[in-house]
């Protein structure tokens, strides 16, 4: 079996004439929190597309765990222990709280009524604690998140990725985020993409730079912010 | 008023059928019965995965003329060629609706549309199982025990019993995790996708019972009104039962029965005014979407959960 939890090799991704991702190679070690960051539309959030099987890549190939996902179905590379949370948070506004996160065991091999034991164990574990039956709809976007993370964590995935966990929320809540993200970490991999610098340097272990769907760095959180190019793409160079 | 509607939608065709002595209305309540089939068939598709099949008046009408012809050309009990006629249904609906079932909301249905125009002009071209435009008179009724016809309102009692099963087979399927992944996927499909449910899988099933119901639906149609033509199954009656689920409350169980005994007796009701239902239907689709989007049934459910 291979070390890394996540190998993406030379994965390539156009849209039309445009190029989304161009040969990203990106490895997760196992245990390993890894960040990713970059400029609006240097190609984050289709990376995260792409590895979970919601957009299928051009070429190259994604290992999960040393097992081929490449151009899986979506279904299939989630079964396989892939989840992600979305940067604008999806859940089922019309169901209630418990059947929010029982609709993330639908796709796995459970019984329901394990099911519903590991639904509050999930509820429990990101600390929502709100009527079950209560409708979705009603919670605010703080709680919201949380239920995701619930809805995703009954699954037990092995990677879970997440699209800037912390947008929108205030300074508190930000806090608090990130002690939860930090707690999963035992539980399984964690791949996070956040403009929130703050995040990215008190949980992530190294960080991967994207700019116009190239990788510019993949380093330790302080090395890349010390990092030259880093620091003309996000400050400016002063000629623009 | 939930209690109200349950009661008149379970009462209207019992005391209909066992009181009324003049055999038009009993006649009424039996082809609101067949509907109010076809349209907890339909809402297994639309209100539960958010599908508009538009195919389902023809899916229905190949279930039709199967058994017709499986009873008046090859001699088989009726009972034996309703379902064989559903399943053929069943699966040249699957067939002719792969290419589309992956598609979302607007464009199923409208793919649906030119799928269901090209059935209704099959039938038309086919006459040597359909007789074409002029269609097929004298369908013998569905045999009882002793062999002969099932005279009314045994008839009508025989069909509330399917619509009775229909329904029962709906509120248990819907609480199977079957049922769970269906509304998982009306709610949300990508979502429901990134947490590794198979989207068209689960899709392509639902299809299949929905279309199995057509099925029943149509050989139960021509068999009780004793014709069949390809008007009869052509694209207006899919947009009628849909309208039926819409207007009753789809993803509900009594909302379709509901519009289906609101509407379905309005052609015969009109008969002297047939365009008169047109234009009823026509103004129902408006004020049904612009006012009560959930139906009657899911609007009388949503005040009730509020108070």
């Amino acid at each position: 079996m291979s070390e890394h939890l996540l190998e993406a090799v030379d994965v390539s991704k156009a849209f039309g004439g445009l190029k989304a991702l161009s040969q990203i190679n990106v490895t997760q070690g196992r245990g390993e929190l890894l960040g990713m960051i970059g400029p609006n539309g240097s190609g984050k959030s289709t990376f995260v597309n792409v590895i979970s099987g919601a957009l299928k890549p051009d070429s190259g190939d994604i290992r999960l765990m040393g097992g081929s996902i490449y151009r899986k179905p979506q279904h299939v590379v989630a079964r396989a222990g892939i989840a992600r949370t979305f940067q604008a948070v999806k859940i089922f506004g019309k169901l209630s709280v418990l059947d929010n996160v029982l609709a993330g065991a639908l796709g796995h091999e459970m019984s329901r009524a394990d099911a519903t034991e590991l639904a509050k164990a999930s509820l429990a574990r990101v600390g929502l604690n709100v009527d079950l039956d209560k409708n979705a709809g009603s919670l605010g976007l703080y709680d919201r998140r949380r239920l995701e993370f619930a809805a995703r964590l009954i699954s037990r995935p092995k990677l879970l990725m997440l699209d800037e966990p912390v947008g929108g929320l205030n300074p508190e809540e930000i806090r608090a985020m990130i002690a939860l993200i930090q707690s999963l970490r035992e539980e399984c991999g964690i791949f996070i993409i956040e403009h929130t610098m703050k995040v990215i340097t008190s949980l992530a272990d190294r960080v991967v730079v994207l700019v116009n769907g190239r990788k510019l760095v993949d380093d330790t959180p302080q090395a890349v912010l010390r990092h030259r190019e880093v620091i003309d793409v996000y400050l400016g160079t002063g000629d623009a | 008023m939930r209690a109200l509607i349950i009661a008149f939608v379970v009462a209207t065709p019992l005391v209909a059928i066992l009181s009324l002595r003049d055999g038009f209305f009993v006649f009424i309540i039996g082809i609101a019965l067949i509907h109010m089939l076809w349209a907890s068939g339909l809402n297994l598709l639309y209100g539960f995965t958010g599908l508009i099949p538009l195919t389902y008046a023809g899916i229905a009408g190949v279930s039709a003329y199967t058994t017709i012809h499986l009873v008046m050309a090859k001699g088989l009990s009726f009972w034996w060629a309703l379902p064989i006629g559903s399943a053929v249904a069943a699966v040249l609906g699957l067939l002719l609706s792969l290419p589309a079932i992956r598609l979302r909301g607007f464009y199923f249905a409208l793919s649906g549309m030119v799928i269901q125009s090209a059935i209704t002009i099959a039938f038309v071209y086919f006459p040597a199982y359909t007789n074409g435009d002029t269609g097929i008179a004298s369908v013998p009724r569905p045999t009882g025990f002793d062999g002969r016809g099932i005279a009314s309102p045994y008839m009508e009692l025989v069909l509330a019993a399917f619509v009775a099963a229909t329904v029962a087979g709906v509120w248990l399927t819907m609480r199977t995790r079957f049922g769970h992944t269906l509304i998982a996927i009306r709610e949300d499909e990508d979502l429901a996708r990134a947490m590794g449910i198979n989207v068209t899988l689960n899709r392509t099933a639902a299809f299949i019972i929905s279309s199995f119901i057509a099925g029943i639906g149509g050989g139960l149609y021509a068999h009780y009104i004793g014709f069949a033509s390809p008007r009869a199954y052509d694209v207006l009656i899919s947009l009628n039962i849909w309208l039926m689920v819409a207007m009753g409350g789809r993803g509900t169980l009594i909302g379709p029965l509901l519009g289906a005994l609101l509407l379905a007796p309005l052609p015969y009701l009109l008969v002297q005014y047939t365009w008169i239902k047109d234009v009823i239907y026509g103004v129902a689709i408006l004020l049904v979407t612009m006012f009560l989007p959930q139906g009657i049934y899911g609007y009388v459910l949503k005040r009730g959960a509020k108070s």
